[in-house]
């Protein structure tokens, strides 16, 4: 029983900067609109990480995942908006409806592309993200290049005031339950034989194929659960906090590239690098933006680029090299 | 009336085709030797198309020169970026290539933008049209045209009779056993991405050719997707292959668009963009190799 608990000891450094992150946004005032924005970029990190830290495989499209789940809870509120009975019933059944469409999405996306490896699995990512936003765009699907607005059926669900609390308060705390959740099954998975699994795949494919492992039910397994998070991501931070959907805006590849900048930086295929990497991040970031606005991407690019030459396993992997063995070792992975 | 309507677009599409496979070459080249997705490759055409802008817009000068203007600043920032980035990385995951070229293409994309700002230019360059009965083609169109076949040909010499290329085909090949035969891998490797570079840089010219208007600081992305389509019809790794893969790419781009625009209530536009995508998906599965290999 007590192996089953220090098991999940790295959960607590994860745990407490979400608390202190909330408890800093609640208290200072004015702060949470950034507590908000770090909140995002830790969920997104913590998703993603599940598949690109996992296997090392890269997901350019990740954002096709996120965009769908967008769509998921903007059919669900536009649609059932004249069941008024069902009140905050839409909002889980959108959540439900983002999880199945990006699932779905990922099943069918891997068993095409899984098989390809490297550069040839980013390229075809890609195709899937602009193929997917091309034919809602282009079929006229779900309303087309324009798009769906849903402010005025959010109110009408939930009345005025909910709505406006749900977009300013509630979704980020929304986000952050779904960070929360990814980093436990990101734990759960590393302690199971599925982590074992990944980490022989992303070390060596062939061997771990020879060894008897079936990579390509783990790499589905991952590919999925970390797409499914990017749904209920898309559904909260997207369609619930700024009640619209336009396609060229939900498959915007840059939103795949802040994923992958967030994983890197904190560490790949750590549990606690995506918090890192997605305070790190958010932070320069909003303060980028504030002090320098415009100049952000010209300062970022450069420092981007140093950062993969000098540091490629992340904060959170070099810190868990000088802690090994260490009483506090135990706690970041 | 459609028939007519098709063939002179798909004559428009093949005279395009041949500049998207010029601006292909320099991704698969790197590709091939390299084994590095160049994600900032719609970058280089962009600056390479500013080159043109700048130079027929503050000195007048035609913009055939300054295809070698923009292919030796290519090559400078080919080498520079090779040896200040990409040379560290060669060993790294795919993740660290693939981020850090995208990081390349934001920095290009941002300096351009702060010396000529975001706005959408053009220039306009007459030089008189020919006119083919079914449609109305603009000499400086042709004169694109033959010059992305020129490079290529240039190229396809320069590879088969150089000792320089065949250093970079044996390397293609088998790097390892490239060294063990005395070839320089290294020095190759920096040649091939800067030639790479230059290459892309010099169809962007090529492209302000084609249609001089609309260029501004990222007007690189939509070409970026394009050349990993047109790379990957034409195998991915051979320039060869991404010439093709190039006009192939031009026809179905034109021909599709001309088939749905005849459907009513869709966006015909959008659905070639989402057809060029389908294609690549299903070539990268059944045949990763390229339309044209023979494996």
């Amino acid at each position: 029983m007590k192996k089953q608990i220090t098991k999940y000891y790295p959960l607590i450094p994860v745990y407490a900067a979400y608390l202190i992150l909330f408890l800093i946004g609640v208290n200072v005032e004015g702060m949470w609109q950034l507590v908000a924005m770090l909140l995002f970029y830790c969920a997104l990190g913590q998703a993603f990480n599940i598949f690109l830290g996992m296997t090392g495989y890269v997901d350019f499209g990740y954002v096709a995942f996120m965009g769908v789940g967008t769509y998921g809870m903007a059919l669900a509120i536009t649609r059932l908006v004249g069941f008024q009975g069902l009140g905050l019933g839409i909002i889980v059944i959108g959540f439900f409806l983002a999880l199945v469409m990006s699932s779905l999405l990922s099943v069918a996306v891997g068993a095409v592309a899984l098989r390809l490896r490297g550069a040839y699995f980013a390229i075809a990512t890609i195709g899937v993200n602009e193929g997917f936003r091309f034919l809602i765009e282009g079929a006229k699907i779900w309303n087309g290049t324009e798009g769906m607005i849903f402010t005025a059926e959010l109110n009408r669900i939930l009345g005025r005031e909910a709505a406006s609390a749900l977009s300013t308060f509630w979704a980020d705390v929304m986000v952050l339950v779904i960070a929360a959740l990814a980093a436990f099954v990101t734990l759960f998975y590393m302690r199971s034989k599925i982590g074992y699994a990944l980490t022989a795949l992303r070390e060596d494919e062939d061997a771990a194929k020879v060894m008897g492992i079936n990579v390509t039910k783990f790499k589905i397994i991952a590919f999925i659960t970390s797409s499914g998070f990017a749904g209920l991501i898309g559904a909260t931070s997207w369609a619930l906090k700024t009640p619209y959907v336009f396609p060229p805006e939900v498959f915007e590849i840059h939103y795949t590239i802040e994923a992958i900048i967030i994983v890197l930086l904190g560490g790949a295929g750590t549990l606690l690098g995506p918090v890192i990497g997605g305070l790190i991040y958010g932070i320069s970031k909003y303060y980028l933006s504030i002090f320098m606005p415009g100049f952000q991407l010209l300062i970022f690019a450069p420092i981007i680029i140093v950062i993969i030459i000098m540091f490629p396993e992340g904060v959170v992997g070099m810190l868990k090299n000088r802690l090994k063995g260490t009483a506090l070792g135990r706690f970041i992975i | 009336m459609f028939s007519e309507q098709l063939i002179g677009n798909l004559i428009q599409g093949l005279v395009l085709g041949t500049i998207y496979g010029m601006a292909t070459m320099g991704l698969s080249l790197i590709f091939g030797v390299l084994k590095v997705v160049n994600v900032g490759h719609g970058a280089f055409i962009m600056v390479g198309a500013f080159v043109t802008l700048f130079l027929f817009n503050a000195l007048g000068l035609n913009p055939i020169l300054a295809i070698p203007v923009a292919f030796i600043i290519g090559m400078a920032l080919g080498y520079l970026f090779y040896y200040t980035t990409i040379k560290r990385l060669i060993k790294a995951p795919e993740l660290a290539t693939l981020l850090a070229t995208f990081a390349i293409g934001v920095l290009l994309e941002e300096v351009i933008k702060l010396i000529f700002g975001s706005e959408f230019r053009g220039y306009n360059w007459a030089v008189g049209k020919v006119s083919l009965g079914i449609t109305v083609l603009p000499l400086s169109k042709l004169y694109a045209c033959a010059g992305s076949i020129i490079i290529a040909v240039l190229l396809y010499l320069w590879f088969n009779k150089t000792r320089a290329g065949s250093a970079m085909r044996s390397v293609v090949e088998d790097s390892e056993g490239a060294r063990v035969c005395g070839v320089n891998v290294s020095g190759t490797y920096a040649l091939s991405f800067a030639l790479g570079i230059g290459l892309t840089m010099a169809s962007g010219v090529l492209l302000t050719m084609f249609i001089p208007v609309g260029i501004n600081p990222y007007m690189g992305g939509g070409y970026t997707l394009k050349a990993f389509v047109i790379a990957v019809l034409g195998g991915l790794a051979s320039p060869y292959g991404a010439f093709f893969g190039g006009l192939v790419f031009g026809l179905l781009e034109n021909g599709s668009y001309t088939i749905f625009a005849l459907i009513p209530g869709v966006e015909p536009f959008a659905l070639t963009r989402f057809f060029s995508f389908v294609m690549l998906l299903i070539i990268l599965l059944i045949r990763p190799t390229g339309l044209l290999s023979r494996k």
